[in-house]
């Protein structure tokens, strides 16, 4: 039986539909909760969340995969009330974006304690919310290369999706080298991770999303949106149509659109910054979809992109 | 000694509103109440238990009074497990005055917005982003996360790496230095290698050094080097606030005694506080099961025994944390 699991409940693969497999119901840096600024009204975080979901679903959308880290505002039990209420099934995840925004009962902590953190929240559940997580969020921190702690919780995420058979996801693809390493040396196949931010402005460059795949990770094209061309773009923008051509010469290449996510980062409500006006989850409908056709893509591509290949990675391997 | 300015109607900032200074009684005044490691509220194998929270410390705090005590500062600063429901129902249900403190630290305990804002480059908080943030504390009132601000804080704690002062860590006590300029409400530093430099940070900023509270000087690194001495020579309050614990980091009671003793014969009196840095409920590190009532009890007897006088104890205990809780009105020229 092909399962996944969502905030509420676990949930047959098939039924998935469109997954946008990268995206946040609402972003902050861990410490951004004490700063006043930010902060929303319940009121005001439901009505910016809310309508985004709700056309998400009306357009097609399916399956939304959270990866708001433990740290960052992560909210298991606000993400149910909006499953509930708007039909669209939504994974939440454990893990880190990164180790810097790991704070410092974790940061401190042994691989050994994190994997069994991620396991924790993955078979019993989140915190008292009975959530279990369906996939492991890590990531490089800012730098450029990958710190101690990262590589700790690597190797954690690496144990914990072995045991539990949920997938791993990966913020920024940039000093792959050591995570593949790292997931190698814990026994993962490398299709259970997705390595993420492979074409977004800053990185694009570095990341040599070709190696990786290569070595049979998953890669994730999931910054689409975040474009030079916005009003007040985010300093990890690119140029729409420089990320589209990456898009394509990258699925055009041998075996490698079975391999491949995309999404669009978007958060529907953030939570310590100020977000980036006008891009939401449904840039994959209202862009990125026509932009595909556009360029001669057909619909069963389409359809490995974002309904089948989501559903295999997703799916618990146990 | 700028005593003379604090008014008589002075006021305290307790975590259920203003109360009139005089009316604090003997202070314990580098404690905590609920201490949560930074990330320990979401572990897996850690159970916050309220209930229980709440009972343990009700306890704790009818204890301490039935010793003596009057007031409590909570010194866990804003994000190492504060709540302020929590300490506001204790303080009605037990009759302590409790005091919660804004600030943060050390380094390695600030959250990534902090060190890694989303910018590029991630450069960490100036010292006038983190004034602003323990200034609205108290202007506006302490926060309960993302949901809305209670009462002012009563004092700004900041800490410094053992290992030295990083410097986001100065920026942090340069940002808490201008906080309590601008507010009238005391700085305590618990400093990292270099007690003597890490308070001139502040006093850099214009902060009289009768509103700042050095922590730690009961460590056994202070009492090699003078601190005590020196920095209440320079007017700043000296705290022995590890009463009651004894490791290889720190001096024992008996020592304590004398390094009290040695510094009223110094004329020192009016600059010595005493407390325990015990910590009632713990989470993700290791409680401090010193009772809170064991400065007013046990502690203030040994200091009788070594003929400390009563009007000094009472000086001790209740006069200088009194001065240093109670929120300047006026800025000092």
């Amino acid at each position: 039986m092909a399962r996944v699991n969502t905030v509420l409940g676990p949930v047959p693969a098939e039924t998935l539909g469109i997954v946008a497999f990268h995206e946040h119901i609402g972003y902050g840096m861990p410490g951004s909760e004490l700063d006043s600024k930010w902060w929303k009204t319940p009121e005001q975080k439901y009505e910016e969340t809310v309508p985004k979901l709700r056309r998400f679903h009306e357009l097609g959308g399916g399956t939304f995969v959270d990866a708001t880290g433990i740290c960052n505002g992560r909210d298991v039990d606000y993400y149910k009330s909006l499953s509930a209420k708007t039909g669209v099934h939504i994974v939440a995840c454990t893990g880190f974006v990164g180790g810097d925004t790991a704070l410092t009962h974790f940061a401190k902590a042994s691989v050994e304690y994190l994997a069994d953190q991620f396991i924790h929240e993955i078979t019993v559940g989140i915190g008292r919310s009975g959530a279990q997580a369906g996939i492991i969020k890590v990531g490089v921190s800012r730098g450029g290369r990958m710190t101690e702690l990262d590589k700790r919780i690597y190797r954690a995420a690496a144990r914990a999706a072995k045991l539990t058979g949920v997938p791993v996801m990966t913020h920024l693809a940039i000093d792959a080298e050591p995570a593949v390493e790292i997931f190698h040396d814990e026994g993962l196949p490398l299709d259970r991770v997705v390595f993420g931010h492979v074409d977004d402005g800053v990185n694009a460059d570095k990341t040599n999303d070709v190696w990786i795949a290569e070595q049979g990770g998953r890669i994730g094209f999931d910054t689409f949106g975040y474009e030079t061309e916005l009003p007040d773009p985010p300093f990890w923008a690119r140029p729409r149509q420089e990320r589209l051509d990456h898009f394509l010469r990258f699925i055009g290449g041998p075996g490698r659109l079975e391999m491949v996510l995309a999404s669009a980062d978007a958060n529907c409500s953030p939570l310590g910054w100020p977000g980036v006006k006008g891009h939401t989850v449904n840039y994959i409908f209202d862009d990125l979809i026509p932009d595909l056709r556009k360029a001669g893509v057909d619909e069963a591509t389409i359809t490995t992109i974002f309904v089948d290949n989501p559903a295999n990675f997703l799916t618990l391997h146990v | 000694m700028t005593d003379a300015h604090v008014p008589r109607t002075a006021a305290v900032n307790s975590v259920v509103g203003p109360i009139p200074a005089d009316q604090l009684g003997v202070v314990a005044v580098h404690e905590s109440l609920l201490s949560v490691v930074p990330g320990a509220e979401y572990a897996f194998d850690i159970d916050l238990d309220r209930v229980t929270i709440f009972d343990t410390l009700a306890a704790k705090l009818r204890e301490f009074k039935a010793a003596g005590g009057g007031t409590i500062v909570d010194t866990t600063g804003m994000f190492h497990g504060r709540d302020l429901r929590l300490l506001e129902s204790l303080a009605r249900v037990t009759g302590v005055n409790i005091v919660a403190s804004t600030g943060m630290g050390p380094e390695e305990n600030l959250g990534g917005y902090f060190l890694t804002p989303q910018t590029n480059p991630p450069t960490p908080w100036p010292a006038e982003k983190f004034a602003d943030l323990f200034t609205q504390e108290i202007t506006e009132g302490m926060v309960i996360p993302r949901l809305e601000r209670r009462n002012p804080a009563g004092l700004i704690v900041v800490e410094a790496d053992r290992a030295g002062i990083t410097p986001t860590e100065v920026s942090l006590v340069q940002g808490a230095a201008r906080a309590s300029v601008g507010t009238g409400v005391a700085l305590s530093i618990r400093w990292g290698a270099d007690a003597v430099g890490d308070v001139t940070y502040a006093v850099n900023e214009g902060l009289s050094a009768d509103r700042i509270v050095v922590g730690g000087c009961d460590r056994v690194d202070a009492v090699n080097a003078g601190v005590a001495a020196e920095l209440a020579g320079q007017g700043c309050y000296v705290a022995i606030d590890h009463v009651g614990s004894t490791g290889p980091a720190y001096i024992d009671d008996a020592a304590r005694v004398a390094l009290v003793v040695d510094l009223i014969a110094q004329g020192f009196a009016n600059r010595i506080l005493l407390s325990s840095n015990a910590i009632g409920v713990a989470a993700g590190l290791e409680a401090v099961e010193v009772p809170f009532g064991f400065v007013v009890g046990t502690f203030a007897s040994m200091l009788r025994d070594a003929g400390v006088s009563e009007t000094d104890v009472r000086q001790i205990l209740a006069d200088n944390p009194r001065d240093v809780l109670t929120v300047r009105s006026e800025k000092k020229a």
